[in-house]
């Protein structure tokens, strides 16, 4: 018993052999994933890669086909017990467009049975600045507001575990850095929190650890610089002598600038860090925004 | 089931914000009842008049009456052997009135001169107030028409002056100037019966029964040719009292419909737009959130019902036979609709499902269920067919109460058949529900 605790005290979320069909297709195959607590976990792919498919799995909307998914230890989100710790921000805007922010915001409060839900919504709204616009109905905000109040939604009953479905797809770069800077924000108050995106700059500026996930499969798991590391490949020296340029692969770029200046006759130099953009090509043969 | 009620709650605000909507819901049924109201109440007034006919008198009179109240273009007359079938007639709404001709109607004839008056008895529904007016004066019309046939049958009207002078010496209760305006009338129309050769007298008589009849209708003596005991019947008579309480049913029914539509397409909107997730990952159970939107929905359909009933009592003066009763039928209307919203909403996946083959079966129902031509006026075997229609049911159920004044035991098959299907309703979009939301 002790040991279980002990474990669930280190998982937020523990997913073991997690399989979905829709068909013939499979969207997510045997994912087993355990994402610590407090930390930023991204789920890093194309699109139908399988991200939503696991997201919806992880919060209950989805039954898979087998295996299991843990929550905090309370077992699996079916339970209103277990889904009262979980906060979705979906993919799209899930949110009536006929009602203001502040009566959206209420509306799923009351319905989570917040104490002092009134109170809660204008912290909120603060939150994702969006304050002055509480009383406008959801149907006059532009894209990126919208997208604020659909993550503030998700925050209304203060989850333990937040999954967040690409919650920058399509929004200016305004309300972008806005919502990294409040997934920071959360992250530093301690709160878990699973990201779907795949813009990998994002993940690399967010995440703690980044699954790279295609085909429904988990390719790998780490952090940034371990999946670099193991994936990434070599750094790439470009030279430039005379107007003529030349590209060398070194696994030591420092050592490699400095053989090409003792040398001599450089004109340019700049050194290319392998990426996430190149872990995925790595793994899956092909581009991520393919 | 605080959650409940805030999302019956939230529910209801999204409907009252969709202008459309609180359109369709709440004022296009009214629009409707009030334009069909005013319809079918003009076309009454154009149409024959049902007149239920009751012959109780042998007499010479009371054939030639019967005869020319069923040869008479304004009335439909039907016979019936009793006085209590025509009378029955009149209660169950077949008839406007029933006319009496009674066994003293030879005798009375006899008191034509005395005061008395030959006496007649109609009853009619107090509904047709107007009609009756026109029943009394086509029935003096009438009696009118007999009296040349009478006086050119020289037995008949020698019995009849013989009859006359001796009411007239008995009558105790004439004023003098009456008394000898009879006994010049009666001496009148003795010389009148000898002095007419039986070729004018059909021509003449005509022409002075009009004259008769201007100068009776000018006098404001107490003499009359004809005594009519016009009585009504009891006020709840099983008859609706105007046109609208036909349209106000059927109005509800397109405010059922309204109900339907727009619940089961937001259902289906939350479900296409992600909303409904949202909700479902709330700590409610799939049946708490039905109960929330399954209780916006009765508001609704209870509001809608509640409004047109008002609309109908304060605008149009109906009464309501049996009030408690008729709450009850919009309860089980109600219920049984917020079921049906549900089924739709379950079994439908798309938005086009719900706005083209939702609204369009709905729209199907609720014809068939007397939505367009009410259920009394259909052929027999779109009544027939009626019966599959939940509409039919609601009409039924809110009639009886409204007007009809049925009995608990009449009343209780449209209620049971209701709350049968409010519960199936429910069952299935339950079921259909938790179905597409685990093939998503």
């Amino acid at each position: 018993m002790h040991r279980r605790e002990e474990y669930y005290s280190r998982f937020m979320l523990v997913l073991r052999d997690l399989h979905k069909c829709f068909g013939s297709i499979v969207a997510v195959a045997d994912l087993t994933l355990e994402v610590n607590t407090g930390e930023v976990f991204g789920l890093l792919g194309p699109n139908g890669a399988g991200k939503s498919t696991t997201i919806a799995m992880i919060t209950g909307l989805l039954t898979p086909d087998s295996g299991t998914v843990d929550v905090l230890g309370l077992g699996s989100p079916t339970s209103a017990a277990v889904r009262m710790h979980l906060g979705l921000a979906p993919q799209e805007i899930t949110l009536y467009a006929d009602l203001t922010a502040r009566e959206n915001l209420l509306f799923y409060a009351r319905l989570y049975g917040v104490v002092n839900a009134r109170a809660r919504v204008e912290e909120l709204l603060a939150l994702v600045e969006l304050e002055a616009r509480g009383n406008d109905r959801l149907a006059t905000y532009s894209g990126g507001m919208k997208r604020r109040l659909n993550f503030a939604a998700a925050l209304v009953h203060d989850p333990k575990l937040l999954l967040l479905d690409e919650p920058t797809a399509g929004v200016d770069p305004q309300s972008r850095n806005r919502i990294l800077d409040l997934v920071r924000q959360l992250a530093s108050e301690g709160k878990t929190i699973i990201y779907t995106t795949h813009y990998m700059e994002e993940a690399a500026k967010i995440c703690d650890r980044v699954g790279i996930v295609d085909g429904g499969r988990m390719l790998d798991v780490g952090t940034v610089a371990q999946l670099v590391t193991r994936h990434g490949g070599q750094s790439s020296v470009a030279i430039e002598r005379a107007g003529v340029q030349t590209r060398v692969l070194t696994n030591d770029p420092v050592a490699e600038v400095t053989r090409q200046f003792a040398i001599g006759g450089v004109t340019s130099v700049r050194v290319e860090e392998p990426d996430l953009e190149g872990v995925f090509l790595a793994l899956t043969g092909r581009s991520l925004r393919e | 089931m605080k959650a409940i009620l805030f999302i019956a709650q939230k529910d209801l605000r999204l409907l009252l914000r969709d202008k459309g909507e609180v359109f369709f819901t709440f004022f296009f049924p009214v629009l409707l009842a009030i334009f069909f109201g005013f319809v079918f109440g003009g076309e009454g007034e154009s149409s024959k008049i049902d007149l239920a006919l009751v012959v109780e008198s042998d007499s010479v009179l009371a054939a030639g009456m019967a005869r020319d109240l069923e040869a008479d273009e304004s009335f439909q007359v039907t016979r019936f052997p009793s006085r209590d079938a025509g009378i029955h007639s009149v209660r169950v709404g077949k008839s406007t009135a029933v006319v009496i001709l009674p066994a003293a109607m030879q005798d009375g004839l006899g008191g034509l001169f005395s005061g008395d008056g030959i006496p007649i008895d109609a009853v009619v529904d107090p509904a047709h107030r107007a009609e009756a007016g026109l029943i009394q004066g086509k029935l003096n019309e009438l009696a009118f028409r007999q009296f040349p046939k009478l006086l050119g049958d020289s037995t008949q009207s020698a019995k009849l002056f013989s009859s006359a002078r001796t009411k007239l010496a008995e009558a105790k209760n004439l004023t003098p100037a009456n008394r000898l305006a009879a006994t010049g009338l009666i001496a009148a129309g003795e010389m009148f019966t000898k002095s007419l050769s039986t070729s004018e007298r059909n021509t003449q008589a005509d022409n002075s029964t009009a004259q008769q009849a201007d100068s009776a209708s000018s006098e404001e003596s107490a003499w009359s040719p004809i005594a009519i005991t016009m009585t009504e019947l009891p006020p709840r008579t099983g008859r609706p009292r105007s046109s609208f309480d036909i349209t106000v049913p059927q109005g509800a029914v397109w405010g059922l419909a309204g109900c339907i539509s727009a619940f089961a397409t937001a259902i289906v909107v939350e479900r296409a737009r992600g909303t409904l997730d949202r909700l479902r990952l709330a700590p409610i159970t799939r049946m708490q959130m039905l109960a929330g939107k399954g209780i916006a929905c009765f508001v609704t359909a209870m509001s809608v019902q509640a409004l047109l009933i008002a609309m109908a009592v304060i605008c149009f003066a109906s009464s309501i036979a049996q009030p408690f009763m008729l709450m009850i039928s919009c309860v089980a209307s109600a219920f049984a609709f917020s079921g049906i919203a549900m089924m739709v909403a379950g079994l439908c996946r798309t938005e086009a499902q719900a706005n083209g083959a939702g609204r369009g079966v709905i729209l199907l129902l609720a014809m068939i269920g007397g939505g367009t031509i009410p259920v009394f006026l259909m052929p027999p075997f779109l009544k027939t067919m009626s019966f599959a229609s939940p509409f039919r049911w609601a009409v039924t159920a809110m009639e009886g109460p409204f007007w009809r004044d049925t009995s608990l035991n009449e009343q209780l098959t449209p209620l049971l058949v209701l709350c049968v299907i409010g519960v199936a309703g429910f069952l299935i979009g339950t079921r259909a529900m938790g179905r597409s939301a685990l093939r998503k």
